[in-house]
């Protein structure tokens, strides 16, 4: 697994100025790797999302394409309008029976790799609508590799997801060569979040009271989009 | 325009029975009018006899003085189940035709009974336009057949769907009908039914006349488009660049939101209306439970009525936002949304803070509001509407100042007033046409009438024009935000009506009839008396109606809801026809809509 933070690789100590060891300046500039733990690594740091939004989750996806949340961090901002440009589809919403063939569709279009979130509890199967005219879980028909919960959850929610995604897809090995290794995709066994997130759940036994809010300063730098710095209203 | 009316009633007892009695001195004894049917809303509602249903839809519509020149909402009724008749002329299907007059400030309801041996009516698309897409969905949710019709097949549901989905005996749950699979034939069968034939539109495909000889283009945009803000399709026939005529193709986001109304208790069913339009919380909760509450003769104390404007008013403003940017990214600024996230993200911090939740508050109770609100509320709202307005310059120089944005929304998609109200448009639609049309003015519900605040208008009808009126609306939510913060009223967030829900919980470990009622409020719900109530409200997009049936049980037998979007999206071929295909994005841009809002 390759770590790079920042431009450089982890663990390289770097000098400034040309004239330290010819090994620490090569260092940040090459990288070594092998070939398919290089391809993994595109491919988990450019997830391109299917520009298709179903209902109330998308409005959350998007809002974590804005300032505020900047999904451009995980290099997964370039949504994409033609399905054939896209990595991942993210079943954001309630899947209708009519609209069912699409997303099928649309899925189909996409290239491999290619990988499906399915967002929020409509996707995932059905939630609260168990009604004649909305298919109960969107992998009745096509396949889901991350499940987020949610009605609809928030944009961090899809930004962890969005993550997990990146571990799986970093992880999975693709066959390089049509003689050569195994043939089939190899991918990782992802861990149950509810398993591993159960010790944490479990010691929030207490909450704190709802009846009285914390000072929040909705104008703090928590909230971009000032560029001009100013942080009283003009009127 | 200030009408001195209270927070309850519409329309006084003595209107009703005025407009009732003109219309008996018109038609006389034994003519189409049956019977007169009191409702819980005040609304004049009159049963007519199925052969002359035309006769008096005509009369009201153009010969009466003063008259209804609006069809607000048109809808049917299963009624083979009903168990309180009330003495009423009940068949087996109630169609209904809520009529709407500006001159009169007044609604009016006709009712018409079938039977079935003859489910079906004569159309009136030559009355009202807009009766076109109400009476397909009357024949795809119940299959009443309407004479006259040109284009009478499902609107909502897919064209291969058998059976009728709002009949008490179709399934409510997809969990009764087994599990969903999709083998490849079925996939060809589904995307076949969605191939589009001109022909079945009554649009031809070749143009002929002296001069010229063409072929018509047909473009097709969505379900999956990003320009259409959802799953909505629309076929546009085109003549080179110019569109001439748009087949919007609806359906692809019905939710069955009616037919789950009847199986949730009237308290449970709150939650779902907040998906309604999913961008505007409480404000679809709000017409909801004022119709329960009529229903049940509840008071909402002050203190909730406040808290219910404020909040309505903050998604007001969160709405508008988010239509703001997207409506300046469909005609190509793209940075505009990004401000206007932060600002919504700043909304849905308070929102979150007051209610819990972002985008689905679930926040309005029957009889008041789920909780008071928390200390320290006030100092996060003046912030905002202290911050706010500075924004809002800026956003007046980004987007509507840029003459790139004015070249391409001025002069475009224009509507008439007389269209307008034709097709039944409401809220910001009506306004940028220049009627000063606001329920929270002209009808207030929920205290409305007790602040001070401006209906804004515009008057070419156009793109532009209803941006204009969406951006002063923003100004004018925060001044009621501001009166809502300088005059919060103390006392209860809830109603001690027995029918309010939750139950109030505090004597019930004290006599055993107080623990039986609270029991069964929470495990079964209220239930409330057998009656009818619609309530319309002045929801981000227009008037957002819901009218209720109760049984006399813990749930609603018919729940009828009418939205501003549905409306809209049927009147787009309207505004885009005639104009280039780049100026249908800016039109369907400036039609505030949500799909879920357009099927429900």
């Amino acid at each position: 697994m390759i770590e790079w933070r920042n431009g450089r690789l982890e663990g390289v100590r770097v000098t400034e100025g040309g004239d330290g060891p010819l090994t620490a300046v090569v260092g940040q500039s090459v990288l070594f790797a092998k070939l398919q733990d290089l391809l993994a690594w595109g491919r988990k740091s450019s997830l391109w999302p299917l520009n298709f939004g179903l209902s109330c989750c998308f409005v959350e996806m998007a809002t974590s394409f804005t300032s505020v949340y900047d999904v451009a961090r995980f290099g997964a901002e370039v949504a994409r309008g033609s399905p054939r440009q896209a990595d991942v589809l993210v079943v954001s919403g309630t899947v209708f029976l009519k609209v069912a063939p699409v997303i099928k569709q649309l899925y189909e279009q996409m290239l491999e790799p290619r990988w499906v979130i399915s967002m929020g509890s409509c996707s995932n199967s059905g939630g609260m609508f168990d009604a004649y005219s909305v298919v109960q879980g969107v992998d009745k028909f096509i396949p889901v590799d991350v499940y987020m919960p949610g009605c609809p959850p928030p944009p961090h929610a899809f930004m962890e997801c969005l993550l997990l995604l990146q571990n799986m897809v970093g992880s999975e090995r693709r066959p390089l060569s049509w003689h050569f290794g195994p043939q089939e995709v190899q991918r990782p066994i992802m861990p149950s979040m509810r398993d591993a997130k159960r010790e944490e759940r479990m010691s929030q036994r207490e909450y704190p009271g709802i009846d009285v809010l914390p000072r929040t300063d909705l104008l703090s730098p928590h909230f971009a989009g000032q560029p001009d710095g100013r942080s009283k209203g003009k009127s | 325009m200030t009408l001195q009316v209270s927070a309850l009633s519409g329309a006084s007892i003595g209107e009703q029975t005025g407009l009732v009695s003109e219309l008996m001195a018109h038609f006389g004894l034994g003519g189409p009018l049956v019977t007169v049917q009191s409702t819980k809303d005040v609304i004049p509602t009159i049963w007519v006899k199925r052969h002359q249903l035309r006769d008096v839809l005509r009369y009201v519509k153009s010969e009466l003085p003063r008259p209804f020149p609006m069809l607000f909402d048109l809808s049917a009724t299963d009624e083979r189940l009903r168990r309180n008749h009330e003495g009423l002329p009940i068949g087996t299907f109630t169609v209904f035709y809520h009529l709407f007059s500006f001159d009169r400030n007044q609604s009016l309801r006709i009712k018409v009974a079938l039977d079935d041996e003859a489910l079906s009516l004569p159309s009136s698309i030559d009355l009202w336009p807009n009766a076109d897409w109400y009476e397909r969905e009357i024949f795809d949710m119940f299959g009443i057949q309407f004479e006259g019709h040109p284009f009478l097949r499902r609107i909502l549901m897919p064209s291969w769907w058998e059976g009728y989905p709002l009949r008490k005996d179709h399934p409510s749950r997809a969990t009764e009908v087994g599990l969903f699979q999709m083998p490849p034939e079925r996939l060809v069968m589904t995307q076949d039914a969605l191939q589009f034939k001109p022909e079945d539109w009554g649009l031809a495909r070749t143009y002929h006349d002296r001069d010229s000889d063409f072929d018509y283009m047909f473009i097709n945009l969505g379900p999956a488009h990003t320009g259409t803000h959802g799953v909505l399709r629309l076929v546009a026939q085109l003549a080179g660049e110019e569109i001439v005529n748009i087949v919007p193709d609806i359906g692809f986001h019905h939710r069955s939101q009616e037919k789950i109304a009847e199986r949730q208790t009237w308290h449970s069913f709150i939650p779902y209306t907040d998906r309604i339009d999913y961008l505007q919380g409480v404000l679809n909760e709000m017409p909801y439970c004022l119709a329960v509450e009529r229903l049940a003769g509840i008071t909402v104390p002050p203190r909730a009525q406040v808290i219910r404007v404020m909040m309505s008013e903050f998604y007001r403003i969160a709405s508008h936002l988010v239509w703001y940017g997207t409506f300046a990214g469909d005609v190509g600024a793209l940075s505009p949304v990004f401000y206007m996230f932060n600002d919504r993200e700043r909304i849905l911090s308070i929102v979150e803070a007051v209610c819990g939740g972002r985008m689905h508050p679930n926040w309005l109770r029957i009889g008041g509001v789920a909780r008071d609100l928390p200390v320290g509320w006030d100092q996060l709202v003046r912030q905002f509407i202290d911050w706010f307005p500075s924004r809002l310059d800026d956003y007046e120089g980004l987007v509507m100042d840029n003459p790139i944005l004015k070249q391409r929304t001025v002069g475009i998609g224009v509507l008439s007033l007389e269209d307008a109200i034709a097709w039944g448009a409401t809220g910001p639609m009506l306004r940028a046409c220049g009627l000063p049309w606001d329920l929270r003015k002209v009808r207030p519900y929920s205290g409305y009438e007790q602040f001070d605040f401006e209906v804004p208008t515009a008057s070419n009808g156009d793109c532009y024009d209803r941006a204009v009126v969406h951006m002063l609306e923003l100004r004018q939510s925060l001044r009621i935000i501001r009166q809502c913060l300088d005059s919060m009223p103390s006392g209860p967030y809830t109603s001690l009506d027995p029918l309010a829900t939750p139950p109030l919980k505090q004597h019930t470990l004290q006599d055993i009839e107080t623990l039986i009622n609270h029991f069964v409020g929470v495990s079964w719900g209220p239930v409330l008396p057998p009656g009818e109530a619609e309530v319309s409200t002045e929801s981000s997009k227009g008037q957002t109606s819901y009218y209720l049936t109760s049984d006399g049980s813990q749930f609603s037998y018919r729940t009828r809801i009418r939205t501003p979007s549905f409306v809209h999206i049927q009147m787009v071929p309207l505004m885009a026809r005639g104009e280039l295909l780049s100026d249908l994005l800016a039109v369907l841009g400036s039609v505030d809509y949500v799909l879920s809002d357009v099927d429900r």
